[in-house]
């Protein structure tokens, strides 16, 4: 059984998987609460609260899994890309607790986890597949050949579609983050009300946030407060739907284009309803097979951190002990 | 009891301290000054070589003793988190003790001013009387430092001697107030993580999630409502 643990940002999580990829435990402590006064990620103090439960979440994916650590046979930790000092704090842990049982380690990078997630569980996704990833911190779509790499079709040029939802909830006056917020409102709205704009220019992959959360920034302006907050629920709802359909139709060109007859989605923005079932609708209409992973496997999670593990170089002590964290995707 | 000592306030540190009073140290190099961003990279690999010099298993361990600071951030967090996997691995006993009482339990004097390079111009320090500690950890500037000593410490000021890498980089400022900096050689400037072995006998054992630095310092964050 394989032990991950994932502290790229502000989730501190650990899991147990099977080496045939069932998952045993999924443990996140989530800080969401603890960010939302100040709008965002605070990067200290996301660190200084990984250290504080970081013992206490792996005790309790252990407990879950019904195992104890005699029965963890490699320890896997992302690596990055994240927030240095929160990464530091899942691998040092993972590091050590390798090094004294003198475990194999796996590092693995955060975004390739994100894109295997559908990797896991009793119905796998099989290769080659698009997976689209869109979280707070990443928006991009990968082709997978083999499930040990994946190759970047296109990515954001700009904001992550996450970060698009959070910024547009605050300019609603919403609570940080503001995915769900956003989410939860627009289905009292309508969501043809505002027409904001779709896409990045060009044919290519890549996307394009900016100029819609500025479009969305006018149309505050114009409303004027007492309006803004009459309308929005319309406000969201048509905010919503342009991130929803900029992230499909970039997804459909992918399809098309890569002639694949299976698709996934990975990261926080995965949760959000609409793009669940756009993407299911996706599916149908292109024929191609739809895997959309659970909320607790989309958002950030150690699960997909076990999982992606397995496919990666497993290294034996005391190689692993000098392994360093990276912020940016290489 | 064998004990592994770790800190990484400063440079990073490793000892261990066996049972049979056999202790297994690396001591402190000059090249071990400046800033100190390498510790994901060489706390294990020195812990590694310390237990194998000792003749003894991870699984042999204990209690660890850890170094909570003051001092960078991050790299207390390296160890910090390196001593809760540690610990976890065998049930070795945790045992927190202050990177600062390390510093001042070790070389001459009586009246010691520990003090840590907190970066922005400060100084994390404490004051510590025959090991015992006077002043709680405090991070200032080295005028506001100086100023504080002659204040509450008047004519006891002459018998003080300061040591640490904070002392070190500002030895001119601390000197030219009267204040006695420790030789730029000396081995007291370095946190020594056989001194951090020798004062955990006598600290009480915590669960990981009471194991905290002594940050001193708040975090830099700025609320939006
Ligand atoms: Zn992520």
């Amino acid at each position: 059984m394989i032990l991950g643990i994932e502290t790229s940002c502000d989730d501190t999580c650990a899991a147990v998987v099977s080496e045939a990829g069932i998952v045993r435990s999924n443990v996140i402590a989530s800080q969401g609460l603890l960010h939302q006064r100040y709008g965002g990620v605070v990067p200290e103090i996301a660190a200084r609260e990984h250290l504080a439960v970081i013992g206490p979440v792996i005790d309790d994916a252990l407990e879950r899994a019904g195992a104890e650590l005699a029965d963890i046979d490699v320890i896997a930790a992302t690596s990055g890309p994240g927030l240095i000092g929160a990464l530091l704090i899942g691998l040092s842990t993972a590091k050590a607790l390798a090094a004294a049982r003198q475990l194999p380690m796996v590092a693995v990078d955060h975004l390739h986890a994100h894109v295997v997630a559908s990797a896991l569980g009793e119905r796998p996704i099989e290769p080659p597949f698009v997976a689209l990833v869109a979280s707070g911190g990443h928006t991009f779509l990968a082709r997978v050949e083999r499930f040990e790499e994946h190759q970047t079709l296109g990515r954001t040029l700009d904001d992550a579609a996450g970060e698009a939802f959070d910024k547009g909830a605050r300019l609603l006056g919403l609570p940080y983050p503001g995915g769900p917020e956003i989410d939860r409102l627009a289905s009292e709205g309508d969501s043809e009300a505002f027409a904001f704009p779709r896409s990045a220019p060009g044919e290519g992959l890549d996307f394009s946030f900016s100029g819609l959360k500025t479009a969305l920034l006018y149309a505050v302006r114009d409303l004027g407060e007492a309006r803004t907050a009459e309308r929005r629920a319309d406000l969201a709802a048509s905010y919503q739907r342009a991130i929803v359909e900029a992230l499909l139709a970039r997804l459909e060109s992918a399809v098309i284009r890569e002639r694949v007859t299976r698709v996934a989605i990975g990261g926080g923005v995965g949760a959000n309803r609409e793009l669940r079932s756009g993407i299911e609708a996706l599916g149908d209409r292109l024929g191609v097979e739809v895997w959309i992973p659970g909320f607790s496997l989309c958002t950030d999670n150690a699960a997909m951190i076990a999982g992606a593990a397995r496919f990666q170089p497993r290294l034996e002590y005391p190689s692993y002990l000098g392994l360093d964290a990276y912020a940016r995707a290489a | 009891m064998n004990l592994l000592g770790i800190d990484t306030a400063t440079a990073t540190r490793a000892a261990v301290l066996r049972g049979d009073g056999q202790a297994f140290d690396r001591p402190a190099s000059q090249a071990e000054s400046g800033p100190h961003r390498d510790h994901a990279a060489k706390l294990l690999p020195a812990i590694a070589s310390r237990l194998a010099e000792a003749g003894l298993d991870y699984g042999d361990i204990d209690a660890i003793a850890v170094g909570i600071g003051p001092g960078g951030f991050t790299g207390l967090r390296i160890g910090l988190a390196t001593a809760i996997g540690l610990a976890r691995a065998h049930g070795a006993e945790l045992r927190p003790v202050s990177s600062l009482a390390a510093l001042a339990a070790e070389g001459e004097g009586a009246l010691r001013l520990p003090l840590i390079d907190a970066r922005r111009g400060e100084l994390f320090g404490a004051l510590y009387e025959d090991g015992i500690q006077r002043w709680e950890a405090f991070a200032a500037a080295p005028d506001a430092l100086v100023s504080r000593v002659q204040t509450e410490l008047g004519e006891e000021a002459r018998r003080l001697v300061a040591v640490g890498d904070g002392s070190l980089r500002f030895r001119e400022d601390l000197e030219s107030a009267g204040l006695a900096v420790a030789a730029p050689g000396s081995m007291s400037h370095a946190v020594s993580a056989l001194a951090l072995c020798r004062l955990a006998v006598s600290v009480e054992p915590v669960s990981p999630e009471a194991l905290i630095p002594l940050y001193v310092r708040e975090p830099d964050a700025i609320a939006t409502r």
